[in-house]
């Protein structure tokens, strides 16, 4: 199916493409696409809109970190090991944040997630002895041969998109899904009814958060410093919410569409523009303008269209009575 | 039907976005032509305005040059882009810079937060990564062999020259007392903390020391309790605003320290008076790099090249134009000498004797940390003077500090 | 003690600002259910603006508000016409926060563009005095930031309880149908709420730049506070915004003092985490079937 062919695709690329700067882009917009991914599970399929979920991108990246200066985990390949370790961890340890934070619905929880994202960039900045303070923690570079300097970190990125989608396509089809979707229609309703809205949510936003924080880990390999107002930004939640917004939220490839057109536009954006103090604005613009034109995103709206020209195709059919009296 | 298109739709949609990238790429490489140098600078977010002014120094620098038939017979053309104050883009723009835009020579970026990623970045491709701001602690401990940090000393070492004054001094003029109120950031912090382990060998109590947060945007608690135990001196490791934040609330307190030293802020010769009022300045130290009136070398074309380009008075001149400029300069010394611009060798010649530049005579250790010292400088009569070590001082240091609004 | 009784006094008057600056934010979302994440941005903006009329006309802060207050309506009206109205009902509690957060990175941008990221301060002559009251000092610029705020909150209360407009505010704000049932144009009630919001966020912009220092980007520290203040107040209620907002103001300047400057912005999560597990609607705010 199309996923295996854009997976192939995605896999063969950095041999066609062996110039480090394009593999760089995509690495970028690979982490975005599977952030988008992942946050599309809370966001797009049990409606609850997270504005913190940077807070776990930045304890993955964090976590990593840690590994460096409190272990001797060394270098080479073996954080990448590390990384499913550090996404479970932070998986269960987002349920009791999830806990208090689920205590509240709609606009409180968005302003909870927010307060959350500000407490764990204070937290970044104060446990110095932990996490280095404002400056940061550096990791030693990885070994890696120049020429193919970006690959392993290319993979690593793809394989947590891989984990991102299919962690997405498996609970839309399953159980958990048909909650997550009932919550986002009327929560009190499906709870009344008796489904397991509590299980679904935590559930949901752990996973969630599972792998946001593995491409946290990810990234603080591949850029090597840490530091908290980059690390913990909410600007990548933003980033996060746009591509999910301008792809299709609740789709499944929608997310990873909004991922595909953005990082290449912005980074195409900053680079050429020289001296653009218009980064901001542009960026709100195009938000604004997707809030507001394209609400549905992309992929629903084109899946709209395309169904109702399939509908003014099919000729009407011929009332029963007619036929029945010729 | 549809949900296959769908998906078709998004595998198209992504080829095209690449090969539309892979399509804007520009890789000539002309044999000879203008050398071409790759710069990565905060001309947005947070660092705009030092990022600015290092661009006004590089370009300055650039025009200068060329205008004086360039290195080695090549005019000088500068590929400046924005990073936005952000360790992500500055490590693409970098990667961006070298293996796709295939520049010949890199300079570094402003502020050490971004210095540390791209100087990584610029390694890894064996490229000589001289930089004008990138000077905390964390940089030279990356242990790169390629980075050279166009100051006279290393961030850390800023206050060492204050404290070498007050060993000058008898010691019943010395204080007793101190409180360091410093910034949590990798420059301010770091270079209280050496000052009061040096002061505390000295002799010099201390009885108050905090790191307060960097949005701190309010002094006044911090202020209140670091004169609590009424110290004789205090010394702040700051940036500007919390510098003059700090003068305001001791002025609001009604307390005049006999020593007040500031590790930032108190060294910008127009803001500071007008942020904290021209009566409150004299008396006050801070450390600095690089004074207009100092007499370094190619200092008096600098200023003089500066003025007529960008106008204004000297003392309006930022010390990160000054840098960008020393940067410049010194690549020209360098690939003048070697006749070549070869990264490794430009590497290996650096790493031997002595540079004469704007910011001083300059060498490094093998990690690109400078070996000289920063210089003490105080406001005396309303204006900042370098008044410590004597043989570039140009007025005499004075303590202590007398009351505030005289 | 006497480091108490002085946190306390600093405390007070920096929860007075804070509460004209919440005060805002709750009536936003009172008329229109609109978390408007731009407020922030807009007290900045009104900070920026009272600023250049200080330094380009030498006109007083204080007197400035009287000319900002009024343009900035009109743009808050403008606004709510332009990007929130547009949202469809059942959306517009989610998207509006995201629409917002948007319109709040606009206006950062573009104030960076005009004033770059240099830190301002609206300094009037009288911004480094202090009183020494009983051996405490007391900044004159706080005192008339504080006198300001509440002077601009009375004007406030005032409208919403004795005019005809306010009464149709406070309407829609308990039940947007009944209101609308009984002649109210919830309509116009809406635009007009917003405006006021933003109005109450330039009064706020104009006494926040003589006190503290800013730049374009000081919108998302200030929005973090009003966020876990008008939660902690309970969202809609605007004396609850006040009350929270004063309450606030004094753990913080009390936690800086005694405790540790360092975590001193660390309270106001800490009470809001607490305040939610214990009761999610805040302190005084109802709970609503689906909509807290």
């Amino acid at each position: 199916m199309r996923a295996a062919l854009v997976f192939g695709v995605l896999s063969a690329l950095p041999f066609g493409f062996t110039a480090a700067w394009v593999q760089n882009l995509f690495i970028f917009t690979l982490m975005y696409a599977a952030l988008a991914s992942a946050w599309n599970i809370v966001g797009g399929y049990s409606g609850y809109i997270s504005l913190g979920h940077a807070a776990f991108f930045g304890v993955g990246a964090y976590a990593i970190g840690i590994l460096f200066t409190h272990t001797s985990i060394g270098g080479g390949y073996r954080p990448f090991y590390a990384l499913p370790l550090v996404g479970i961890g932070v998986a269960i340890g987002s349920l009791p944040v999830a806990w208090i934070a689920y205590r509240t619905r709609a606009a409180t929880f968005a302003i909870v997630t927010i307060t959350l994202l500000f407490v764990v960039q204070q937290l970044a900045f104060n446990l110095r002895s932990l996490t280095g303070g404002s400056q940061g923690i550096a990791i030693p570079t990885p070994s890696f041969p120049v020429a193919t300097y970006e690959e392993p970190f290319y993979y690593a990125m793809l394989g947590i998109l891989a984990m991102s989608m299919l962690a997405s396509w498996s609970i839309r089809g399953s159980k958990l899904g048909l909650a997550l979707l009932s919550i986002r229609d009327d929560e009190d309703r499906a709870r009344g009814l008796g489904v397991q809205t509590e299980l679904a949510k935590l559930t949901a936003f752990a996973v969630s958060c599972g792998l946001v924080a593995m491409a946290g880990g990810v990234w603080a390999y591949y850029i090597a410093f840490i530091y908290p107002q980059f690390a913990v930004d909410p600007l990548i939640t933003i980033g996060m919410v746009l591509m999910v917004y301008l792809g299709g939220k609740g789709t499944i490839w929608g997310p990873v569409l909004g991922a595909f057109i953005l990082v290449p536009a912005q980074q195409y954006l900053a680079y050429r523009l020289g001296a653009s103090r218009l980064y901001l604005v542009g960026y709100s613009a195009v938000f604004l303008g997707v809030m507001l034109l394209l609400p549905r995103g992309i992929l629903p709206s084109l899946g709209d269209r395309a169904r109702k020209l399939r509908v003014r195709r099919v000729p009407p059919e011929p009332r029963v009575e007619e036929v029945a009296a010729s | 039907m549809a949900k296959r298109t769908k998906g078709l739709l998004a595998a198209v949609v992504a080829a095209a976005v690449v090969s539309a990238a892979f399509a804007a790429t520009a890789s000539s490489r002309p044999a000879a032509g203008p050398i071409k140098i790759g710069i990565s600078l905060s001309l947005s977010g947070d660092f705009s305005d030092p990022g600015k002014a290092v661009k006004r120094g590089y370009d300055l620098w650039a025009a200068y040059v060329n205008a004086h038939g360039g290195i080695l017979g090549r005019q000088v053309q500068l590929k400046i882009v924005d990073d936005a104050s952000s360790p992500d883009q500055v490590v693409s723009n970098y990667q961006n810079l070298i293996t796709r835009d295939h520049v010949d020579l890199v300079f570094g970026p402003f502020s050490s937060l971004l210095t540390g990623p791209a100087a990584t970045v610029a390694n890894r491709y064996h490229y000589a990564f001289l930089e004008p701001a990138g000077g905390g602690p964390k940089v030279f401990a990356l242990k790169l062999h390629n980075l050279f940090f166009v100051q006279p000393a290393p961030v850390i070492k800023c206050g060492d020259s204050f404290v070498a004054y007050l060993k000058t001094l008898p010691s019943s003029q010395r204080p007793k007392t101190a409180a360091y109120p410093s910034l949590d950031d990798p420059f301010s912090s770091p270079i209280a903390d050496a000052m009061q382990s040096q002061l505390q060998k000295l002799g010099v109590k201390t009885v108050f020391r905090t790191i307060y947060p960097a949005e701190t945007t309010d002094m006044t608690p911090v202020v209140a309790k670091a004169i609590a135990k009424k110290p004789d001196m205090i010394v702040a490791g700051t940036q500007s605003e919390d510098a003059y934040g700090q003068v305001k609330a001791l002025v609001q307190a009604k307390y005049s320290p006999k020593f007040l030293f500031f590790a930032n802020g108190a060294n910008s010769p127009t803001e500071f008076p007008s942020k904290v009022g021209k009566n409150n300045v004299n008396g006050i130290f801070s450390c600095s790099d690089w004074t207009p009136a100092a007499p370094t070398s190619g200092n008096k074309l600098f200023v003089a090249q500066y003025l007529k380009k960008y106008g204004g008075s000297q003392f309006d001149i930022d010390n990160n134009s000054s840098e960008a400029w020393a940067v410049g300069q010194l690549l020209q010394l360098v690939v003048e000498k070697i006749g070549s611009i070869d990264n490794q060798k430009i590497i290996d010649t650096l790493h031997k004797g002595v540079w004469p530049t704007i910011e001083g005579n300059l060498s490094w250790d093998a990690y690109g940390s400078p070996n000289g010292d920063d210089l003490l400088v105080e406001w005396v009569g309303g204006k900042l003077l370098p008044v410590f070590p004597a043989k570039v001082a140009l007025a005499k240091p004075f303590s202590p500090k007398p009351a505030w609004g005289g | 003690m006497h480091l108490f009784v002085q946190a306390c006094i600093l405390g007070l008057l920096t929860g007075g600002v804070y509460a004209l600056m919440a005060s805002g934010l709750a009536l936003g979302f009172g008329v229109m259910r609109v978390i408007n994440v731009a407020q922030g941005a807009l007290i900045i903006l009104g900070a920026y603006l009272s600023y250049t009329l200080y330094s380009h006309l030498g006109i007083d802060p204080f007197v400035g508000l009287l000319l900002l207050t009024p343009a900035m309506f009109a743009l808050g009206v403008l606004l709510q016409l332009v990007f929130l109205r547009p949202l469809r009902d059942e959306e517009r509690e989610e998207l509006s926060l995201l629409v917002t957060w948007a319109m709040a990175l606009g206006i950062e941008g573009l104030l960076s563009v005009a004033y770059q990221t240099t830190y301002r301060s609206t300094i009037t002559s009288y911004a480094d005095r202090s009183w020494t009251v009983f051996g405490y000092y007391i900044s004159v610029a706080r005192v008339f930031a504080f006198v300001a705020s509440f002077v601009v909150l009375g004007l406030l209360f005032a409208v919403l309880r004795y005019t005809k407009l306010g009464r149709a505010v406070r309407a829609t704000v308990q039940n947007p149908t009944a209101a609308r049932l009984l002649g109210v144009d919830t309509r116009m009630v809406s635009a007009v709420g917003f405006g006021l919001s933003v109005a109450t966020a330039s009064a706020a912009g104009a006494v926040y730049g003589i006190v503290f220092p800013f730049n374009p980007g000081s919108h998302y520290d200030l929005i973090s506070r009003l966020l876990s203040i008008i939660v902690l107040g309970g969202l809609g209620s605007l004396g609850g915004a006040v009350v929270a907002a004063l309450f606030m103001g004094l753990t913080e300047a009390l936690f800086s003092a005694e405790i540790s400057p360092t975590w001193s912005s660390f309270t106001f999560f800490i009470v809001l985490i607490a305040v939610l597990v214990v009761r999610p609607q805040g302190l005084f705010g109802a709970r609503v079937r689906g909509a807290i």
